[in-house]
């Protein structure tokens, strides 16, 4: 005989389980964000560069670099695992091209769970510098820099498991611009003292 | 609700939450991606590209482009004989970033994957540079658009140059860019 459960309930349940095992595959790609939002900056823009290595040219990018070359073989280490870059720059001729509300629809997301700014982190170039870190439990899911001056908007974010020492040794190459990110050396004591 | 609408309610449910997971998008361009994309430049902005004579000056253009991808040197990067190439001359495309990029991926974004796309509000250039496995090799398809020209070029590149290509696409982006400029003034 059929219980209650086997009749009635299961195929109901059965579809929450979907719905939710779906919402939960979403969530796993929460460090990917949303930068459409700034597309009508490139009307306005001198220079727009726009990169989106997503997994499947990581997987070439790992295919194609040679172990055999010094640098290829660094890029290949540091993108091992990683399951996208994704680089949105705009270069204005003139100042005050983009407004607080465009970088605030990228901050929004960053407000998101998981996502922590990183304070400790200066870059070499003048303007403002903002790296966020999102961690999935106990690892890195990805990363995000805004890096803005008053000419100049840049946002990358990177998909998987990722550091700064990581970001720093992808600057200049697969698209990512130099950002001359730096992490702030801790304060001394003299420092204070000064 | 009954048990019957109970179940189907369920069923749909069932069937919209793999949709939504599992469909990919519908896109246009399919089989010979390069010929689509030169009837969707002419379509979109109302050009024609130009014939036989202009070709053999242009194919020059492909071999100094792929040989300014890295650093200038004169090499060559393209497999012999798989240079696919259509140029427009002097005709005039009118802006529409925007519009324009979005029908070029929608179109594309089945088989090829968009390496770097750069754009120029102020001078009106635009480039996009998409890749695709192709066996052991890969095909690269590079859009050029600027005020008055355009050109459309599919090569297929050993893995070792592509690695070239994707260290540094930013820069590839703009020497193809630079090169269409430059041999106009040759």
């Amino acid at each position: 005989m059929k219980t209650l459960f086997q009749t009635k309930l299961a195929a109901p349940l059965f579809a929450l389980l979907l719905i939710v095992a779906s919402a939960a595959a979403t969530r796993a790609q929460d460090s990917r964000l949303q930068l459409n939002s700034l597309d009508h900056l490139s009307a306005k823009a001198s220079q727009t560069v726009d990169v989106n290595i997503d997994e499947k040219l990581i997987r070439i990018a790992l295919k194609v670099f040679s172990d055999q070359d010094a640098e290829e073989r660094k890029i290949k280490e540091v993108v091992a695992g990683i399951k996208g870059i994704y680089v949105k720059s705009f270069e204005f001729e003139t100042d005050g091209q983009y407004t607080a509300a465009d970088m605030e629809t990228i901050r929004t997301q960053l407000r998101g769970p998981g996502w922590s700014r990183l304070v400790n982190v200066m870059s070499k170039k003048e303007g403002n510098l903002e790296v966020y870190l999102l961690m999935n439990g106990e690892t890195v899911g990805g990363l995000a820099v805004l890096s803005s001056d008053l000419r100049e908007l840049v946002v990358v974010n990177i998909v998987g498991p990722v550091n700064l020492d990581k970001l720093a040794q992808l600057e200049g190459h697969l698209g990512i611009p130099e950002l001359g990110i730096e992490p702030a050396k801790p304060k001394t004591k003299n420092d204070d003292e000064k | 609700m009954s048990y019957v609408k109970l179940k189907t309610f369920a069923a749909l449910v069932m069937v919209l939450s793999l949709t939504a997971n599992v469909v990919p998008n519908v896109v246009s361009a399919k089989g010979d991606d390069f010929n689509s994309i030169v009837k969707m430049i002419e379509q979109f902005y109302g050009v024609k590209h130009v014939g036989i004579p202009f070709l053999a000056k242009a194919g020059m253009k492909v071999a100094r482009t792929a040989a300014r991808i890295k650093g200038g040197e004169a090499r060559r990067i393209a497999e012999a004989g798989s240079i696919k190439l259509a140029v427009f001359e002097n005709q005039d495309f009118n802006g529409e970033f925007t519009r324009f990029r979005n029908t070029l991926n929608t179109a594309l974004n089945q088989t090829w994957s968009p390496l770097v796309q750069t754009l120029s509000a102020t001078d009106g250039e635009q480039v996009y540079i998409f890749v695709r496995e192709a066996g052991d090799k890969f095909n690269v398809l590079v859009v050029t658009i600027a005020q008055r020209d355009a050109t459309v070029v599919q090569v297929t590149l050993s893995p070792k140059n592509l690695a070239l290509l994707m260290k540094d696409p930013e820069g590839t982006g703009k020497a193809i860019t630079e090169e269409a400029t430059i041999i106009d003034q040759e």
